[in-house]
């Protein structure tokens, strides 16, 4: 009931409007949510298993369904089917018989093996690996790709990690004011001050970080910012004479909270999630540069990016990361920028 | 106001007292600390002793070693006394001896500080001398195409962060084209150089690393400083010294600018700190062996008095840096009162 009144607020339909009216915010925001649907369906696009095989007049669909030994395909092995390597012999037999793989046919953990190559192997369009291959033959555009998903992923736990315990701290600090605001004050800023990569190092050390324990490591690290535009904005609704006649009325203080400050905040909260996005892309990628962020075979930009800078001789890595990075996070910051200035037009004057 | 900033100051100590007591009360407790790597050094090596020997001897340490062990890292205290202990010390200006490097802190901190604050104050110059006119020129120059093109370069670089662009820097400027040098602060024989050599060597290094530290905070002043000019010169004082005739630009100079500039000096305390104590990420890339760079190493190798120390250090400089921001800001603002 309470998204159906928002979705109906005039000023939030203005603002709609007015975020659809700048161009290079909006472009930006049809790209991302575009690559961000191709990362959900990317089993489709990027994948060692085929799209569709036809064998002997019977048609098979491998890409969610079940796996299947090569021996179903009349390969001599029972592990699963080698796809590409099916393509190539029914393509020879001859026998009416085919294979549709995915424009790039290979997986993020799989190491391509061939003979008399040594990775990492250059870009190739011939070899379907468009961006080249890593240090281990795994091929860069499909890590990229899947890496790009897990970021998003570890993002959204992230936001709502941050934005949970910021706005619960900061609302209760300029909603009550006074000693727990003061109190509070003196913990968080002991507490944004502390040494973030010594905690994840140590922690690191006694476990194996997964997407879970990682998005709590760094989202505790990262609430404190949050904190400060929320208690501002309680204190500024607090102030108003509605939140007062709410009171008289006899409102309960979590009345007051949910149904009265939350949402007259929560246009301030929205201009924030594009950067949220952002440092949340940039942390992971720091953290796994450096060797402190997902278990290993899980493809990631960070991790790449070390493998750039630790082999000279393979520009094309640090340039796919690059690249990449560059695209995803200008496109994160178009969007955060026109969101802004949708929420809270400047109003300019030129003289002359 | 003098009460607010000596308010202010009476609570540094506290807050430092706070932060150093949860590093100290973490580095008792972690796993994989000093005294456990001493302990399976000593055990490996007497494990390739025995074997070579082929003499079984039972245990890697006597009892009285490992005492000993315990008392030079100083884990046969409870920790509450080892971290008073610590403080009396720092108290009288000794941060302890390096496990690692068997030197004392403060000596390490001394000889590493200068090279990230090289980087740090030459970042700090040529950001305000470059971002402070074009913010104005952007400003005034609005929705123009010295506007828009220069926006789409300072976006991409607001996107980028410092240390990737110099993984992108060391492959392509240093590895592939060999225009500058792979990393260090210095060239190995920097002190045979002449005084002109060694400036130029000193430049040649610091052009790829000084790239990675600009590019961030520069965009970002840049568009503070756009934004909040624009925002001054929509104001009514703005159009009234206008329209009765105050030139453009002394208009600008002498009414907007110094409004627009209040901001700027909010972050420029933050910035001071952030540069001093150096970005381990650019630092580690380029192999630079500063402020940052010790303080990330001594922690992968549990080294707590350094840890210890420069924790100590960077958050002093934080909080004063804080501190220097806020008493910019009433400089510039005389109409602002911190109470």
């Amino acid at each position: 009931m309470a998204s159906l009144r928002f979705r109906l607020n005039p000023q939030t339909q203005r603002r709609l409007n007015r975020f659809r009216g700048i161009r290079r915010g909006y472009l930006s925001f049809l790209v991302l949510a575009a690559l961000a649907l191709l990362s959900v369906f990317g089993e489709v696009l990027v994948n060692s298993r085929a799209l569709v095989v036809r064998y002997q007049g019977r048609y098979y669909f491998p890409t969610y369904g079940a796996f299947h030994p090569g021996s179903d395909f009349g390969e001599g092995y029972s592990y699963e089917t080698n796809y590409r390597h099916l393509g190539q012999r029914l393509a020879k037999e001859g026998s009416g018989d085919w294979v549709l793989m995915p424009p790039v046919p290979f997986n993020a953990y799989e190491n391509d093996f061939r003979p008399g190559v040594y990775p990492p192997t250059a870009p190739s369009a011939a070899e379907r690996h468009y961006l080249g291959t890593d240090t281990t033959g795994r091929d860069i555009l499909a890590r990229l790709f899947y890496g790009f998903r897990i970021a998003l992923i570890f993002a959204a736990f992230y936001i709502g990690f941050v934005y949970g315990l910021g706005i619960a701290v900061g609302c209760a600090m300029g909603f009550f004011g006074g000693k727990v605001d003061l109190l509070g004050q003196r913990l968080v800023e002991i507490w944004s001050n502390l040494p973030f990569l010594y905690i994840v190092i140590i922690v690191a050390s006694l476990v194996r970080p997964d997407l879970t324990l990682l998005v709590i490591i760094t989202g505790l690290f990262s609430w404190t910012g949050m904190t400060y535009y929320m208690r501002t904005a309680t204190y500024r609704e607090k102030a108003r004479d509605y939140v007062a006649a709410a009171e008289v009325l006899g409102a309960s203080t979590s009345r007051i909270i949910f149904r009265h400050i939350l949402p007259n905040t929560l246009s301030m909260l929205v201009t924030f999630v594009p950067f949220t996005l952002a440092a949340a892309i940039s942390s992971l990628t720091a953290l796994d540069f450096l060797g402190f962020g997902l278990p290993v075979p899980t493809p990631s930009w960070g991790e790449l990016l070390h493998q750039g800078t630790a082999n000279l001789d393979a520009p094309w890595i640090v340039s796919s990361v690059f690249v990449s990075i560059v695209l995803v996070l200008s496109l994160v910051t178009f969007v955060g920028e026109a969101i802004r200035e949708a929420f809270d037009p400047k109003r300019f004057t030129t003289y002359e | 106001m003098r009460a607010y900033f000596l308010r202010r100051f009476l609570l540094i100590p506290p807050t430092l007292l706070g932060l150093t007591l949860v590093v100290f009360f973490i580095t008792r407790f972690a796993p994989g600390g000093p005294l456990e790597q001493a302990l399976m050094r000593a055990q490996q090596s007497s494990l390739e002793h025995s074997s070579s020997r082929a003499s079984g001897q039972g245990t890697a340490l006597s009892e009285d070693q490992i005492a000993q062990l315990k008392h030079y890292y100083g884990f046969d205290r409870p920790w509450y006394v080892a971290y008073v202990q610590w403080l009396g010390k720092v108290a009288q200006g000794d941060l302890g001896t390096s496990f690692r490097y068997n030197e004392p802190v403060w000596d390490l901190i001394r000889e590493r500080f200068p090279i990230s604050a090289f980087f740090g104050l030459t970042t700090l110059v040529l950001t305000y001398s470059v971002c402070i006119p074009l913010g104005i020129l952007k400003a005034i120059r609005h929705r123009t195409w010295v506007d828009t093109g220069s926006s789409l370069l300072i976006f991409a670089g607001y996107a980028v962060p410092g240390y990737v662009l110099g993984a992108l820097l060391l492959v392509f400027g240093a590895a592939r084209m060999r225009w500058f040098p792979m990393g260090g602060f210095v060239s190995g024989n920097f002190a045979d150089l002449t005084a002109g050599g060694k400036v130029t060597d000193l430049l040649h290094h610091a052009v790829l690393p000084l790239c990675c530290y600009l590019i961030g905070g520069f965009a970002f002043t840049t568009l503070l400083m756009k934004n909040q000019l624009m925002d001054v010169l929509a104001a009514d004082y703005m159009r009234t010294a206008v329209a009765k005739g105050v030139s453009y630009r002394r208009a600008v100079i002498g009414h907007a600018l110094r409004n627009a500039i209040i901001p700027l000096a909010t972050d420029f305390g933050q910035n001071l700190t952030l540069f001093l104590t150096g970005s381990f990420l650019i630092e580690n890339i380029f192999d630079i062996d500063g402020f940052g760079l010790l303080g990330y190493n001594s922690t992968l190798d549990r080294d707590y008095p350094v840890v210890m120390g420069v924790l100590l250090l960077s958050s002093l400089l934080l909080l004063v840096g804080n501190l220097i921001s806020d008493a910019l800001v009433a400089l510039a603002d005389p109409r602002i009162r911190f109470g």
